[in-house]
Formats: structure tokens, C-alpha cells, sequence
């Protein structure tokens, strides 16, 4: 706890000086990781700590609409696919390999236009939402999600069953972000750049009607908040987040795209990161995107042998563990970080109050 | 010119008529009772009123000369007709603060994706906003709990955040449904001069619904009593509390003595 508070401590005396020096150290501090990662461990930890950057971007995307305003979306999952699509599709050579589309536009329009597709498309897996809650809405966004990986994998204008090849690389000028640690600066910088601003809206009047639908959707309509409006404004804000993701997917090193990184297993991995960080707490959500991710990656060979036959146990953990974290940690990481901020807090009062000596006692 | 009223306001759940042909007048800057026995359609009533509710067919409501029949709550709201409700409904996980800040939500001057694009200008309305609610909530004796969770209140303490959060919408009228419920006596004084002081310093009109006889018959200007969803009596606290209709409705039919007998024989 002393460490933490002393840490806590010195990020709020950084912003108190100017808002934004905590968000530029933090930059700053995460800059040279693909040197540390390459001298200690190896390349292909730059690799997961892309895909990492990718899963904060989606968990963090996933947490506006279901942890600030409580919809039980399952169909994130398809709004990713969509945007990795789109970008890929919109940004490939017309011609290329088995029947894929391509319209060889420039990869700076084609993200953007992909992330818009994808905030249209998170529109509709919204539109149940205005009559429909909790287990039944999960039901009908997993429908819309899964519908969507099938319509790639047997489409082969999008890439069906071989997946999509050859997606080009964004480039700035004449640099060419088509390594892993080139790709890391991309990918880091949007994840920042999306917590920033997922913590923008959570402190802003449209978070709070978020967070008041969440906690009682009578009561906020009574307060004058347009449920069906915010609603789908939360499902479009958390699209825009899943199309960034997927689209910087698709043109991420080796750009290779194939629907079964869009399965339901992905979803759950996925909701585990939201559930593991604490349903609504930004932090908790990276902290669980970061978590979940290194132990999707650790464990996914992790095969036991019975009778002399392989049994892959991945899928059967991570299952357990999302029944066993709902039961006995249904807060998350966020319940912790949440008591923390507020002992600090209470702690601070009473010191204004009583003039230094509350810590003492 | 009455700033509320009613006509021929009905709503029936399948078989059961809820609210039958009530029309309703209340005078700005007054207070109005509203009474009835349990089930009498008084949550109902207000539940229409504030658009939680869709009128059935034939009824009209208007706000403020604005026909607000059938409009959604949120747009109603706007129009300023603000609510408690008898359970309270705070959002238990916000802060204090973060409640009555909802309240204020239908003044919110910027625009949803204001915080995308124009952060600076979300931080400076928004501190602005912050100290006028932290004003509110000084006057209502809840600033030193602005940061707890709402949920972490006591009773007393919840009963008065919910009404801050209703007075945070700046209302020309305020709707209380049963703000005493739940409080001993003494209590139920002070918050009855809580409101008191709130409807003054505000200019608000105010219709409460009570159980409590005493708290309605020593504030309200006017009182309007309900039964089976329709409207028995209205007038002053002296005219209903005499009113032989309300006496059956609350008491129950005198029997006569032969009746009795005979129900004793039986």
C-alpha cells in the first residue's frame, strides 16, 4: 500500500502541474518496451505486446457500453471483424489472391472509413438494446456477432476459408510500419489515446447518463436523459473503438486475416478482460485486457494428456475462471482500485481537516 | 392560469381501470395534496403525469401550456417537471454528487461528443456546474458526503439526496411521492421544512403525495383525494378531512345496527 500511495502521490502532483503529464509520461515510460522486450526475452513478445495494445482498445471500447451503461452486449467481437474487413478489404490491390475484393484505396482512408462503417454497424447491434435487457439482449447481439463471422467464412469476396492475404502496411512518407516494433508505436498510441478519451466521456455529462441508464433507467429518463438515444450512442462510442481495433489488426505484420480471430472464444476471452478489471473501471479493464491476454497467450498450448490423447484445457480455464471471478470477485480489479482511490481521498480529507495527522493515527 | 391540469387523464392495465377520468388543476406556487387509500391510483397518477406512463386514448395533459400527453418522460423533464420517487431510485453506485449532477443532465449545454472534440470546453462547464451543485448540496446538509456512493447513505440521508437530485433539475414543478415514507415523526418535520424552505428559495409548485394525514393537511393549500382511480374530493384540508366521501373511502360504509346484528347472527 505504501508504494502504491507514494506512486499515487506522485501522479497527482504531476497532474496538478498540467492534466496531460501523467498521460505523457506514461508514453514516455512505454516508448523503449520493444527494445526491453527483444534484449531480455525475445521479438515475439513485441508481437503479443501489439495484440495487447489491440485487446485494450477493444476491452476498454467493450467497458463504455456494457460498464458505464450496463447493456449486456456479446457481439463486440463482430463489430471488430467488421472493421478488420472493411479496412483490409477497402485497402487491398483490386485482383488479389482467391476471389478477394480489393479496392486499393490509401490505408489513411481506409481505417477511418472502416472505423465509420463500424460505428454504423454497432447502430444495429444497439438496436435491440431499446427493448430488450440483460440475458435476452446478450442473446441477440451474439447472434448479430456470430452472423457476422459466418458471413466472412463463407464469403470468399472476404476472404472465406483461406483468410485475406497480402493486406498492405500503413507507411508515413517513405517509413513503412511493417514490423512488429514499428507496428508497436501504431498500435501503442491509439490504445493511450483510447483510454484517454474513454475517461473524456466517463467524466463528462454524456458518462453520467450512461452510468444513470446503468443504475436505473427509469430514474434517468425522469431526469430528463433520452434512454434510446444515449442507449445507442454508448454501442456507437464503444463501435468506433472495436473498428480502430480491427482495423489496426488487419494491416498489423504479417497482414493476414482469417474469421476464426472473431469466435465466440474470442468474445469470451473478452469479457473475461471487462469482468476480470471490474465491470465500469477504465483502469481495471486494461489491467484485465493486459492480464487475460498474457494468459490466453501462455496457456493456449497448454495441452494434457489423458489415456495418451491430447486435451486442450484453454478454453475449459478460462471458462471456470470467468464462473469463479463472477462468484467471488465480482468487482474486479476496479472494486480494488476504486476502495484504493477512496481511502485516499478519505484520507486526504481528514488531513485538511484535522491538519496532517490523520495518517499517523 | 393553472401551471398543471388534467382532463379525462384515464390508464388501464388489461382489466384493471388504474386511473378513471381524473381532471386536475394546480395553481403555480402552491402546494397540493394528493391522498387516497392504498391502490387508490396515486403512484399510477404520477407515473402518467411524468410520462412513465402512456395515457390511454382520450386523455390530456398539459404542462405549463405545453401538451405534453403521451410525450416521453425525458421530454417532459425538460419542460420542467421534476419527480421523486417513493422507492427512492437514487443510482446507488454514483457518487453524491454524481447524483444531483444527473439531475442537472436536461441543462447540459454541450453536445454528446462534446468530450471528443472539445474537452476544454466539457471541464469548464462542467466545474461550473459542480459548484452550484455543491452549493445544493451544502443546503441540504449532504457536501461533507459528497463522494461516498449514494448507496452508503443512510435512510434520512438517501431520502434528502433523492430530493436534491430532483431540485438539481432546476423544476418549475416538483413531485413528491410520499417523501415521508419510512421516517419517524420528528424527522418527517424537518423534511417537510427542508421542502418548505427548498419550494421558497426555488419558486417551486409542489404536489405531494402522503400517507401521513398530518404532514398534507398542515401544508397543502389544496387537497385532491383519490379512490378506486377516480377523483372523490377536492378543497381545502377542512373541506376534505369533513368530506363524508373521504371519511367512507379511508373508513370504510357505516353499517347500521341491524346490519351488524345480523352479520353476528350469521
Amino acid at each position: 500500500m505504501g508504494i502504491l500511495s507514494s506512486v499515487a502521490d506522485f501522479i497527482d502532483s504531476l497532474a496538478k502541474r498540467h492534466r496531460l503529464l501523467p498521460w505523457l509520461l506514461a508514453y514516455a515510460l512505454l516508448l523503449p518496451l520493444p527494445f526491453v522486450l527483444a534484449t531480455l526475452f525475445n521479438e515475439y513478445l513485441i508481437d503479443l505486446a501489439n495484440r495487447i495494445c489491440l485487446f485494450i482498445l477493444l476491452a476498454v471500447g467493450l467497458n463504455i457500453v456494457k460498464g458505464f451503461c450496463g447493456q449486456v452486449t456479446v457481439g463486440h467481437i463482430g463489430l471488430y471483424a467488421i472493421g478488420a474487413v472493411t479496412s483490409a478489404v477497402l485497402a487491398l490491390e483490386p485482383g488479389g489472391f482467391g476471389g478477394a475484393l480489393g479496392f486499393g484505396w490509401p490505408i489513411w482512408a481506409a481505417i477511418p472509413t472502416a472505423v465509420l462503417v463500424t460505428a454504423f454497424a454497432g447502430l444495429i447491434v444497439g438496436l435491440p438494446s431499446v427493448r430488450l435487457e440483460g440475458a435476452y439482449l446478450a442473446l441477440a447481439t451474439l447472434g448479430l456477432g456470430e452472423s457476422v463471422r459466418i458471413f466472412i467464412a463463407v464469403t470468399p469476396a472476404l476472404g472465406s476459408s483461406t483468410g485475406l492475404m497480402m493486406i498492405p502496411s500503413p507507411s508515413i512518407g517513405s517509413f513503412v510500419f511493417d514490423s512488429f516494433t514499428s507496428y508497436y508505436y501504431l498500435v501503442m498510441t491509439a490504445a493511450i489515446i483510447g483510454i484517454y478519451f474513454s475517461f473524456s466521456i466517463l467524466r463528462s455529462a454524456t458518462g453520467r447518463a450512461f452510468q444513470a441508464i446503468r443504475e436505473d433507467t427509469i430514474a434517468a429518463s425522469v431526469n430528463g436523459i433520452n434512454v434510446v438515444k444515449y442507449k445507442l450512442l454508448a454501442f456507437v462510442l464503444s463501435a468506433v473503438y472495436a473498428g480502430l481495433a480491427g482495423a489496426l489488426f488487419a494491416h498489423m505484420p504479417p497482414g493476414y486475416l482469417h474469421h476464426n480471430n472473431f469466435t465466440v472464444i474470442e468474445m469470451v476471452t473478452l469479457l473475461l478482460m471487462v469482468v476480470l478489471g471490474g465491470i465500469g473501471n477504465v483502469w481495471g479493464g486494461v489491467i484485465g485486457a493486459i492480464v487475460v491476454a498474457i494468459a490466453y497467450d501462455q496457456t493456449k498450448d497448454l495441452v494434457f494428456y489423458f489415456m495418451d490423447r491430447p486435451i486442450v484445457i484453454q478454453p475449459l480455464v478460462f471458462g471456470l475462471s470467468m464462473v469463479l471471478l463472477v462468484m467471488f470477485m465480482p468487482r474486479g480489479i476496479g472494486g480494488w482500485i476504486e476502495d484504493f482511490q477512496r481511502n485516499r481521498r478519505f484520507i486526504r480529507r481528514s488531513e485538511e481537516r484535522l491538519g496532517g495527522t490523520a495518517r499517523n493515527s | 392560469m393553472a401551471l398543471l391540469e388534467t382532463r379525462n387523464l384515464s390508464k388501464s392495465f388489461g382489466g384493471l381501470q388504474a386511473i378513471n377520468d381524473v381532471s386536475l388543476k394546480v395553481e403555480p406556487n402552491t402546494v397540493h395534496g394528493l391522498i387516497g387509500p392504498n391502490g387508490s391510483g396515486k403512484s399510477t397518477f404520477f407515473n402518467l403525469l411524468t410520462g412513465v406512463y402512456q395515457p390511454d386514448e382520450g386523455s390530456y395533459i398539459e404542462f405549463d401550456n405545453v401538451d405534453v400527453t403521451g410525450k416521453p418522460a425525458h421530454y417532459i423533464a425538460g419542460q420542467g417537471l421534476s419527480r421523486t420517487f417513493q422507492l427512492l431510485r437514487l443510482y446507488g453506485e454514483l457518487s453524491v454528487l454524481d447524483n444531483v449532477l444527473v439531475g442537472y443532465h436536461p441543462h447540459t449545454k454541450y453536445s454528446p461528443f462534446a468530450p471528443f472534440f472539445n474537452g476544454a470546453e466539457v471541464r469548464r462547464q462542467d466545474q461550473i456546474v459542480k459548484e452550484e451543485m455543491f452549493e445544493l448540496l451544502e443546503f441540504i446538509g449532504l457536501a461533507e458526503h459528497a463522494e461516498i456512493p449514494a448507496a452508503e447513505l443512510s435512510g434520512g440521508q438517501r431520502r434528502l439526496l433523492a430530493l436534491g437530485r430532483a431540485i438539481a433539475m432546476r423544476p418549475k414543478m416538483l413531485l413528491l411521492d410520499e417523501p415521508g415514507a419510512g421516517l419517524s415523526p420528528v424527522n418527517v418535520d424537518s423534511l417537510m421544512d427542508t421542502i418548505m424552505t427548498l419550494k421558497d428559495r426555488y419558486n417551486l409548485t409542489i404536489v405531494v403525495v402522503e400517507h401521513i394525514l398530518k404532514v398534507v393537511m398542515s401544508t397543502c393549500e389544496t387537497i385532491s383525494v383519490l379512490d378506486h382511480g377516480q377523483k372523490i374530493s377536492e378543497g381545502t384540508p377542512e373541506f376534505v378531512k369533513n368530506d363524508p366521501a373521504v371519511i367512507e373511502a379511508y373508513l370504510g360504509r357505516e353499517m347500521a345496527d341491524e346490519d351488524i346484528r345480523a352479520a353476528m347472527d350469521a
